[in-house]
């Protein structure tokens, strides 16, 4: 009864979301010789101005790697304020994980949009929507990678007339120091990703040059964008993993 | 905590965790120089004394210590395993030092040597460099001890400290602990499961139930220092 009750259930969300999202298969299949058509005119890719796309996908690195540690910089007190063995103010910790939660809830994407219109167009805004939204991320990985730590050798220092602040300087940070530093690499790795695709709202990077190439339907030149794209990303998914496996 | 030449003198004390009583007006002494086993079942309130005693747990009663806060020795050591045997020393310091020097690794000069002087004295002469995790589980225990000594406590408070050693390293560790009492002076209290190693190493046996202090246990082939 109670497991026809859960089908039930999961049949009228499914229902809802149909009926919102509209699935239409004859669309799709109509749709299907155009795309065909694009595809076969995206052979050969287009690799003219090779410098000027790797310039784009250096921007792109630059994006995610500064975005990221400036994102670093404001995690760190926010997540020693949202853990709670070493949290300074107690009556601070909810509104610090509100915070992060709200920072991780909003994309780096909508962030970069926002920052466009303030900051001007390109990399710059860019950067500055990766960190917020990244700060946020980090901040929750790197405060339950504080909250999981052993307590014990906090619990000495405290003992030993040590601050909290001391204790998570001296003995939680180092402590927690390869998960602390793999959550990052992580995050840095999902940045570059999602850094490929800023320029779509003109914050820079290799989207720009993507958002250009399909709006003239220039597939060929979609095609080498995306392999850069693709290369990027395995790249530093690969680097990402090799340096988290030596701090494992 | 009020000051006094006459090592541990612990009066009522009371603690409730979590509104159900744990210790019931306990009264004891620990001169300087002495080494008193606290012995009971699991669950009798040694932890907690250990722990109310060291001004970790909010208690009633008054507790005077020797001119010092009482160092304790944890049961798992608690040590930081990334942190070498020397660092995890120095964090007997924290307590007279700043934020930044110990949060940047630059530790006081005269604090890294009383470090080195703390682990010479337990017997860990040249490992000061070695990561805690990399140490065997007597030496991770003398790690700790030599970590008390450097918070200059003349009151040492260790719980079971040798829950979880083999029989020769926990021998070890308790001629150490009764060196430092009869030698340094110091004023040990020690919970103990173990009534022979309590027999052999404790000046005084002293057995806690139920949160509660019960008569004296008569000594009886007591090792002499």
């Amino acid at each position: 009864m109670r497991r026809a009750a859960w089908l039930l259930l999961l049949a009228a969300l499914y229902a809802a979301c149909i009926a919102v999202v509209q699935p239409d298969l004859p669309r799709l299949w109509a749709g299907l010789p155009r795309l065909a058509h694009w595809l076969a005119g995206a052979f050969p890719p287009d690799f003219s101005g090779l410098p000027d796309l790797l310039r784009r996908a250096a921007e792109t690195v630059a994006i995610a790697t500064l975005g990221t540690s400036l994102a670093a910089l404001l995690a760190l007190p926010l997540a020693l304020m949202a853990a709670r063995p070493v949290a300074p103010i107690p009556a601070l910790y909810h509104p610090a994980r509100a915070l992060l939660d709200a920072l991780r809830g909003i994309d780096g994407f909508v962030f970069a949009l926002i920052f466009v219109a303030a900051v001007g167009l390109g990399p710059f805004a860019g950067m500055l929507g990766v960190a917020l939204h990244s700060a946020g991320s980090i901040a929750k990985l790197w405060s339950e990678a504080l909250e999981t730590a052993d307590p014990a050798p906090v619990e000495a220092a405290l003992s030993a007339g040590g601050t909290r602040a001391q204790a998570a300087a001296v003995i939680l940070l180092p402590e927690t120091l390869p998960q602390t530093l793999s959550a990052l690499l992580y995050v840095w790795e999902f940045n570059i990703r999602a850094s490929t695709v800023l320029g779509l709202v003109g914050a820079g990077g290799l989207g720009q040059e993507l958002k250009n190439a399909v709006d003239l339907l220039d597939f060929a030149r979609v095609l080498a964008i995306l392999l850069i794209v693709i290369a990027l990303v395995l790249t530093a998914d690969r680097l990402s993993a090799a340096l988290r496996r030596r701090l494992a | 905590m009020l000051e006094t030449r006459r090592g541990l003198v612990i009066q009522g004390l009371g603690l409730s965790l979590g509104g159900q009583p744990v210790l019931h007006a306990i009264s004891l002494d620990v001169a300087p120089g002495e080494v008193v086993a606290l012995e009971g079942p699991s669950g009798a309130g040694k932890t907690s004394l250990l722990r109310a005693a060291a001004g970790l747990l909010p208690c009633t009663g008054t507790i005077l210590a020797d001119g010092s806060r009482p160092a304790l020795v944890f049961q798992q050591h608690a040590l930081a395993g990334r942190l070498s045997a020397r660092e995890n020393v120095l964090v007997g310091a924290l307590g007279r030092l700043g934020f930044w020097r110990p949060a940047l690794g630059l530790w006081p000069a005269a604090d890294i040597a009383a470090a080195e002087g703390c682990l010479a004295r337990v017997g860990l002469d040249g490992l000061g460099s070695r990561r805690a995790a990399h140490l065997s589980g007597g030496q991770r225990q003398r790690v700790a001890i030599a970590r008390a000594l450097l918070q200059r406590a003349r009151i040492l408070l260790a719980d079971e400290p040798v829950a979880s050693l083999d029989p020769e390293n926990a021998d070890a560790i308790l001629t150490l602990l009764r060196r430092l009492a009869h030698e340094e002076g110091l004023a040990i209290l020690v919970s103990l499961h173990q009534p022979d190693l309590a027999r052999r190493f404790a000046d005084r046996r002293l057995r806690i139930e139920a949160g509660r202090l019960q008569p004296a246990i008569a000594l009886s082939g007591t090792l002499r220092a």
